[in-house]
C-alpha cells in the first residue's frame, strides 16, 4: 500500500444557503494519478480550493504528509509540496518565461533581491526536466496555451511539488498536446508526483488515471480503481441516471424547402478552411470535433463574432453579410454560448431582464419606451414555458442552478424567435434533468421549423438529438454522418481518432 | 536579439524625441547650444523626480494625481515650520523634514487602499481635494518667499556653467545628480529586487500575485511610500529652484507627468514600464512645451496641447490591442496545422 | 463564481441579497433619508439662519449645479465607466458662450436685440456638450481607451481649450438676459431647481423606461454577455457619454446664468470629486443606480455644503477649509461603505 500523500476526512463546505461539499473524504497515494470526476456544482472545484487553502472548510480535517491541519493557508499548502495548476495557469502576462517559472521559489525562500543568471539557470533546469524547449525571455502573453501550461507544469515541478492539481488541463489543447501532457503526467508518476487531475471528459479520464474518484451534488458517490470503470458507469454515477437511449421522436426535416443556411467556402485563416454545410428547415445538425478543429471560430462567425475572411453565409437564399451579432439577430440567427457565466447571463440582474435582453428593441414602443410590466409579462411567460425553477422572475439570475440558468439563456434567445438556433454546449454543466428537459426542447423546436447547429463534444447528446453529424478537424469538414448509420462508440473512436492518425483530416 | 530592442516602445519614442529635437533645431540653432540643454533639464529636474516616483504604482496598475499635493504640503509646511523657528541654516534639514512627511502621506494613501480596498484613483482624487486644501488653510494661502540664507544660493548651484546668451551665466544645476541618483535606484528597484518584480506581477495579474505568494498590500504600500519620498523631494527642489515656497505648487501639473509616463511606453492598465522610458517621456514633454514656444504658441495653450498627446498616446496602444485581440484566437489553432 | 449543486433551496433571507434593487426604494434609500434629515436637524439648530425661506431659496438656486452634474457622472458609471471631464465640458460650454456673446459679436447688435442671441448662446453650450460627448463616446467606445484615461486626458483638452481662449480671465459682461434662468423663480421655485428635478425625472425615465436604458444598465452589468446578446455596445456607450456631455452642458448654462460669467477652472477638480462623492453616497455602482438616491444625495450634499458655508462665514479661507472637508468626507463615506457592503472588493 503506498504511503498517502493527501488524504481529507469529513471535510463539509457551506456558502450562504448552499452546500458545496458535504461529509467528503478522500485520500491520493505517493505517485497516483488520481481522476477527480464530477459536473460543474458537484463540488470538486470547492475541494481543490480547500486543498490548496484559498478556502477554509467548515468541519473536517485535512492531513498532508502526515501534517494534520483544521485550517490551512495557501502558503501552507505550497510548503506542503501542494500545487494547483488553474484554468488560467496562474502566469504573469507581462513577464518572460524565465520570471514565471522561478518566481515562485524566489518568493518561497524569502529573497528580496534578484540575481538574473539564477533565475535563468532555475528556469533551463525545469524545462530540461520535461524535455521541453521554450525560449527564456519570451513575453508569455505571446505564447499558445500549451506552451503556457507546460510552463505552469514546470513551476508545480521546481516547488517541489508531491501533488500537482490539473483543474481541467485539456481543456484548450489539441489532441496532439493533449497526449504529449498525459506523457508528462506519466513522467512525473515515476518520479514519484502525485497528479490529481480534475476533469469531465470521462474519456480522458478512462485513459489516464489509476484511480477514479466521482463527485455529485456535494458528495463523494464513488470511488476505485480505474480500471474496472468505463465511461457508461462513470457517467451513470456523475449524472445519477442511466443514459438510455429512449424511444426519441425525430423532426421531420423539410428538405425540399430552401436551407435556412447555407455556407458556402467559408474561410478564416489559421481557424477554418472551405467549409460548406446546408442547414434545413426541422434539421438538427451536430457540429462536433476536438479543440482546435475550429467549430467554435465558424460558429463565432455565423453569429458576427469573428469575421470570416471569404466565402458566403446565404439565410434563405440570400447572401448576407453578419458583421455583428445584432446583423445576426436581425437575420434571425440565435446563439447560446459555451460560458454561460461569462458570455449569457448577467448575474446581478434579475432574471426577467436576463430574458428579454436581445428584444429589448423589439418590445419598445415610440421614442424606446418600455414598461417593467411588460418585462414582467414576457418573463413570467418564459419562465413557464421553459419550466424555469424560481419563486419570481425579479429575482437575480444568480439564484439559479446551472441548469436553470441555462433555460435563462435559451429563453433569451427564443423570445427573439429565431429561424436559425447555434447552440454551443448548451448541457455543460447541467444537472440530468434539465439536460434531458433541453434535448425534448431541440427537438420540438426542429418539429416547429427552426434549423438547429448543436456544437457539442457530448457523444450522446450528438447522437439523440441530431439529424446529420458534421465531424471538424484542423479547421475543416472532416466527415459528414447521418444519425442512422453511426453509433455512439463509433462516433467516438471517429473523433478521437485523430492521434492516430497524427492529426490530418 | 539586439534587434528586438528597436522594435520597444522606448526605441520609438527615442526616435521621436531626436526627431522632434531635430526639427526645433532646424528653426532655431539655438535649441542646439549648451545653455538651452542645461536650462531644458533643469525645467524637466523636478517632472524626472515625481514620473519615478509616480511610475512604480503606474505599473502596478494604478493612476494617482494625488503626488502633487504630497509634494507642495511637504514642502510648503516644512518651510513654514523652519521659518517659523527662525532657521537660516541648508537644505538639509528641509529635505529630511519634508521627506518624511511626504512618505507618511503617501503611506495615509497606501493604507487606504490596502486596508479598505479602495480604489486608487478615488483616493487619489479625495487626497488631492484634502492636501490642497489642508494646506490653504492651515498652513498658509500665500506663496512666501523668505529663504533661511543658507539656501539663498542653492538655485544657482551649477555643476558646470556656461555662457548664456539672455540670462549672463547658466549651467548645469547640481540636483541633476538626484535625478541620476534616482533613476538609478529606480531602476535597480524595479529589475532586481523582487518588490519590483512584484510590482511589474502586480500589473500582470493581480489575483495570481496574490496566489503565488506575493505579500501584495506590502508591495503596494512600499511604493505608496515611495511615491511619497519623491513628492516631496521634487517639491522642495521645484521651491529651491523657483526661490519661493508655494502651497498650490503643480496643482495643474499631475497630468503632465501622468503624460510622461504614458509616453514613455508605460501601459494603461498596467505590467509594463521602465525608468529609460519615462525618462525620455519626460524630456519629450519638456522638448514639445520648448517646441510651443518656439512656434510662438503661448503658454495658454500648452493644455490643450498636453491634452491632445494624452488622447493620441492613449488611443493608439488601445487600437493596438483591438488588432490584437482579433488574432489571439488564431495563434493556437496555427499550431495544428504543422505536419 | 462559486459552484452550486443541482437542488439549491432559496432561503428567505437570501432573498435581500439577490433581489437587483430595482424598486424605486430600498435600504440605501432609507438610510440616505435618514441622514439627510439628521443633517437638516443638526444645521437647523445650531444656525438659526439655515432654515430660513431666504435660505432654503438660495439653496434651491445653487444645488442645481452640482445636481446636474453629479447626473451626468452617474449615468457613464452605471456603464461601469466614468466621465472625468464632466467640469471641463461645463466650463467650455460657458466660455464659448461667453466668446459668442462678448467677443464675437458686436456688442451693439446684442445689446439691441439680446434674446435672441442669448437663446443662440445657449443652444451652442448645449452643442458643445454633444460634440465632447461624441469624443469621449469614440474613444471610450469604439477605440477602446478606458474610461478614467480617456476622460482624464479629454479633461485636460477641453480645459485647454478654456484656458487657451480666455488665458485665465474670466468672461463677463454678459447681456442680462443670461441671467434669467438663473435669478428668476416661477411660482416662488427657482427656475434652476425646476430644471434639475426635470432632469433628474428624465433621468428616471432614461434609464428605467426605455429600451436604451436597459442596454446602459445591461453593459456595466455584464459587457462581454451584452454582445453576445446582439446590444451594440457600442453605439450604447456612445449615446451615454453623449448625454453625459449634454448634461455638464446644462450645468455650464446654470452656472454662466447665476454668476453671469465664464470662467476656466470653476470649481474644477473639486467639483469632480463632489460628483463622485454624490454617487458612491447613492450607492452607483456598475449595472445599478436608483435616481432617487441620487436625488436626496444630492439634497444631502447641498446642505453640507451651505451649513459648511455658514458654519464658516467670516473666517479666511474658508473655501479651502472646505475641500478639505470634502476629501475627508469623501475617504469616510468609502469607509463606511466598505463596512456596510460587507467589505466587497472594488476592483
Amino acid at each position: 500500500m503506498a504511503e498517502e500523500v493527501l488524504r481529507v476526512e469529513n471535510i463539509s463546505k457551506k456558502f450562504g444557503g448552499v452546500t458545496a461539499l458535504n461529509n467528503v473524504s478522500m485520500a491520493v497515494a505517493r505517485g497516483e494519478t488520481c481522476c477527480l470526476v464530477g459536473e460543474n456544482g458537484s463540488g470538486k472545484s470547492t475541494m481543490i480550493k480547500i486543498i490548496s487553502g484559498v478556502y477554509t472548510p467548515d468541519t473536517g480535517d485535512i492531513y498532508i504528509n502526515g501534517h494534520h491541519y483544521k485550517k490551512l493557508t495557501p502558503i501552507e499548502s505550497i510548503r506542503e509540496g501542494i500545487q494547483v495548476i488553474y484554468q488560467d495557469f496562474s502566469l504573469f502576462p507581462n513577464l518572460t518565461v524565465a520570471e514565471n517559472i522561478s518566481i515562485n521559489q524566489q518568493l518561497a525562500n524569502g529573497k528580496q533581491l534578484i540575481r538574473w543568471k539564477e533565475i535563468n539557470r532555475i528556469a533551463e533546469e525545469g524545462l530540461a526536466r520535461i524535455n521541453v524547449s521554450l525560449p527564456l525571455d519570451a513575453i508569455v502573453e505571446t505564447l499558445t496555451t500549451a506552451d503556457r501550461q507546460l510552463i505552469a507544469i514546470v513551476k508545480a515541478m521546481l516547488a517541489n511539488a508531491r501533488i500537482i492539481i490539473m483543474d481541467e488541463p485539456t481543456t484548450a489543447l489539441t489532441q496532439k498536446e493533449i497526449t504529449s501532457l498525459f506523457k508528462i503526467i506519466d513522467d512525473l508518476k515515476n518520479r514519484g508526483i502525485s497528479t490529481l487531475f480534475v476533469s469531465h471528459k470521462l474519456n480522458e479520464v478512462a485513459e489516464i488515471a489509476d484511480r477514479t474518484i466521482i463527485f455529485r451534488n456535494g458528495m463523494k458517490v464513488m470511488e476505485q480503481d480505474a480500471k474496472g470503470l468505463d465511461v457508461k458507469t462513470m457517467e451513470y454515477y456523475m449524472t445519477g441516471r442511466k443514459i438510455d437511449k429512449e424511444a426519441i421522436s425525430f423532426s421531420k426535416v423539410d428538405a425540399v424547402s430552401i436551407s435556412l443556411l447555407r455556407v458556402e467556402n467559408l474561410n478564416l485563416k489559421n481557424c477554418y478552411f472551405n467549409i460548406n454545410f446546408d442547414l434545413k428547415p426541422g434539421e438538427v445538425l451536430g457540429i462536433t470535433g476536438l479543440l482546435g478543429s475550429g467549430r467554435t471560430e465558424l460558429a463565432l462567425s455565423l453569429f458576427g463574432l469573428m469575421l470570416a475572411e471569404s466565402g458566403k453565409i446565404l439565410v434563405r437564399g440570400k447572401e448576407v453579410k453578419i458583421h455583428s451579432p445584432k446583423d445576426a439577430c436581425d437575420q434571425g440567427i440565435a446563439y447560446v454560448p459555451e460560458d454561460r457565466i461569462r458570455e449569457g447571463l448577467f448575474l446581478d440582474q434579475s432574471i426577467n431582464d436576463n430574458m428579454v435582453v436581445s428584444i429589448i428593441d423589439r418590445m419598445a414602443g415610440r421614442f424606446g419606451f418600455l414598461k417593467e410590466k411588460q418585462k414582467r409579462a414576457e418573463g413570467k411567460k418564459w419562465i413557464q414555458r421553459l419550466e424555469i425553477k424560481t419563486p419570481s422572475g425579479v429575482l437575480a439570475a444568480k439564484s439559479l442552478s446551472g441548469g436553470n440558468q441555462q433555460r435563462v439563456v435559451l429563453a433569451k434567445w427564443m423570445a427573439s424567435n429565431p429561424k436559425i438556433l447555434i447552440l454551443n454546449g448548451p448541457t455543460v454543466g447541467v444537472d440530468v434533468g434539465s439536460k434531458a428537459d433541453i434535448h425534448n426542447l431541440i427537438r420540438s423546436l426542429a418539429n416547429q421549423g427552426l434549423g438547429i447547429l448543436l456544437i457539442s463534444d457530448d457523444i450522446p447528446e450528438l447522437i439523440q438529438t441530431c439529424h446529420r453529424i458534421l465531424l471538424m478537424r484542423n479547421g475543416r469538414i472532416a466527415k459528414e454522418f447521418k444519425r442512422e448509420d453511426i453509433t455512439e462508440s463509433q462516433l467516438y473512436i471517429e473523433l478521437i481518432g485523430a492521434s492516430a492518425n497524427n492529426g490530418r483530416a | 536579439m539586439h534587434y528586438k530592442i528597436l522594435k520597444t516602445n522606448e526605441f520609438i519614442v527615442f526616435l521621436i524625441l531626436v526627431g522632434l529635437s531635430i526639427v526645433v533645431g532646424a528653426v532655431n540653432p539655438a535649441f542646439f547650444s549648451l545653455a538651452t540643454l542645461f536650462d531644458t533639464l533643469r525645467g524637466s529636474i523636478v517632472y524626472f523626480i515625481m514620473a519615478f516616483g509616480l511610475l512604480p504604482l503606474m505599473i502596478a496598475g494604478g493612476i494617482d494625481i494625488s503626488f502633487v499635493a504630497i509634494a507642495a504640503v511637504s514642502s510648503y509646511a516644512t518651510h513654514m515650520f523652519l521659518i517659523g523657528r527662525g532657521y537660516q541654516g541648508g537644505v538639509l534639514p528641509y529635505f529630511l523634514i519634508a521627506c518624511t512627511i511626504g512618505v507618511s502621506m503617501g503611506l495615509l494613501n497606501g493604507l487606504l487602499v490596502t486596508r479598505f480596498n479602495l480604489p486608487i484613483f478615488d483616493v487619489s482624487l479625495a487626497a488631492y481635494t484634502m492636501w490642497y486644501g489642508f494646506n490653504l488653510f492651515f498652513i498658509g494661502a500665500t506663496a512666501n518667499f523668505d529663504l533661511p540664507r543658507g539656501t539663498i544660493g542653492y538655485y544657482a548651484r551649477f555643476l558646470f556653467t556656461v555662457k548664456d546668451p539672455f540670462a549672463g551665466t547658466t549651467g548645469l544645476h547640481v540636483s541633476i545628480i538626484y535625478v541620476i541618483g534616482i533613476g538609478l535606484l529606480m531602476w535597480w528597484f524595479l529589475k532586481y529586487t523582487t518588490i519590483g518584480r512584484g510590482v511589474y506581477a502586480i500589473g500582470g495579474n493581480r489575483e495570481v500575485a496574490i496566489r503565488s505568494g506575493f505579500p501584495v498590500s506590502r508591495v503596494l504600500l512600499i511604493i505608496f511610500g515611495i511615491m511619497g519620498l519623491m513628492s516631496a523631494i521634487a517639491g522642495v527642489t521645484m521651491a529651491f529652484l523657483s526661490r519661493n515656497f508655494n502651497p498650490v505648487i503643480f496643482i495643474n501639473q499631475p497630468l503632465d507627468v501622468l503624460a510622461a509616463i504614458i509616453l514613455g511606453g508605460a501601459s494603461i492598465t498596467g505590467g509594463r514600464g521602465t525608468v529609460v522610458g519615462t525618462s525620455l517621456g519626460v524630456l519629450l514633454i519638456q522638448v514639445i512645451n520648448r517646441a510651443l514656444i518656439l512656434t510662438g504658441i503661448p503658454v495658454e495653450w500648452q493644455r490643450l496641447v498636453v491634452g491632445l498627446i494624452l488622447i493620441l498616446f492613449t488611443s493608439i496602444p488601445a487600437l493596438r490591442e483591438q488588432r490584437a485581440k482579433h488574432t489571439s484566437h488564431t495563434t493556437e489553432i496555427a499550431q495544428t496545422d504543422q505536419p | 463564481m462559486e459552484p452550486k449543486p443541482a437542488k439549491t433551496p432559496i432561503l428567505v433571507r437570501d432573498l435581500q441579497s439577490i433581489q437587483p434593487a430595482i424598486a424605486k426604494i430600498d435600504r440605501q434609500t432609507i438610510l440616505l433619508l435618514g441622514v439627510f434629515v439628521v443633517l437638516t436637524v443638526f444645521f437647523g439648530i445650531t444656525r438659526d439662519t439655515f432654515l430660513t425661506g431666504r435660505s432654503i431659496t438660495s439653496m434651491a438656486f445653487q444645488l442645481p449645479e452640482i445636481g446636474v452634474l453629479a447626473l451626468a457622472m452617474m449615468i457613464p458609471i452605471l456603464t461601469g465607466g466614468i466621465n472625468l471631464s464632466v467640469n471641463a465640458i461645463s466650463n467650455l460650454g460657458a466660455v464659448l458662450a461667453g466668446f459668442f456673446l462678448v467677443k464675437l459679436l458686436p456688442s451693439n447688435m446684442v445689446a439691441a436685440q439680446p434674446a435672441p442671441y442669448v437663446a443662440l448662446a445657449f443652444l451652442i453650450v448645449l452643442f458643445i456638450g454633444l460634440v465632447t460627448g461624441v469624443i469621449n463616446g469614440l474613444l471610450i467606445g469604439y477605440i477602446g481607451v478606458p474610461p478614467i484615461l480617456a476622460t482624464l486626458a479629454t479633461m485636460t483638452f477641453y480645459t485647454g481649450i478654456s484656458t487657451g481662449l480666455t488665458g485665465g480671465k474670466t468672461v463677463t459682461n454678459f447681456p442680462d438676459q443670461v441671467g434669467y434662468i438663473g435669478a428668476k423663480s416661477l411660482m416662488g421655485i427657482p427656475i434652476p431647481f425646476i430644471i434639475f428635478v426635470l432632469i433628474t425625472l428624465l433621468t428616471y425615465l432614461i434609464l428605467f423606461q426605455t429600451s436604451f436604458g436597459f442596454k446602459t444598465r445591461m453593459i456595466g452589468s455584464n459587457p462581454t454577455a451584452s454582445t453576445f446578446s446582439g446590444i451594440d455596445n457600442r453605439l450604447v456607450i456612445m449615446k451615454v457619454y453623449i448625454i453625459s456631455g449634454i448634461y455638464a452642458a446644462i450645468t455650464g448654462i446654470l452656472v454662466m446664468s447665476r454668476t453671469m460669467s465664464a470662467a476656466i477652472e470653476y470649481g474644477s477638480t473639486t467639483y469632480v470629486l463632489l460628483t463622485i462623492l454624490i454617487c458612491v453616497l447613492a450607492n452607483i455602482v456598475p449595472g445599478f443606480g436608483n435616481v432617487l438616491n441620487m436625488f436626496i444625495a444630492i439634497l444631502i450634499l447641498q446642505v453640507i455644503s451651505t451649513g459648511f458655508h455658514m458654519v464658516l462665514l467670516g473666517v479666511r479661507g474658508s473655501s479651502f477649509f472646505k475641500d478639505f472637508s470634502w476629501g475627508v468626507l469623501m475617504i469616510l463615506i468609502f469607509i463606511v461603505n466598505y463596512f456596510l457592503r460587507g467589505k466587497k472588493s472594488q476592483e
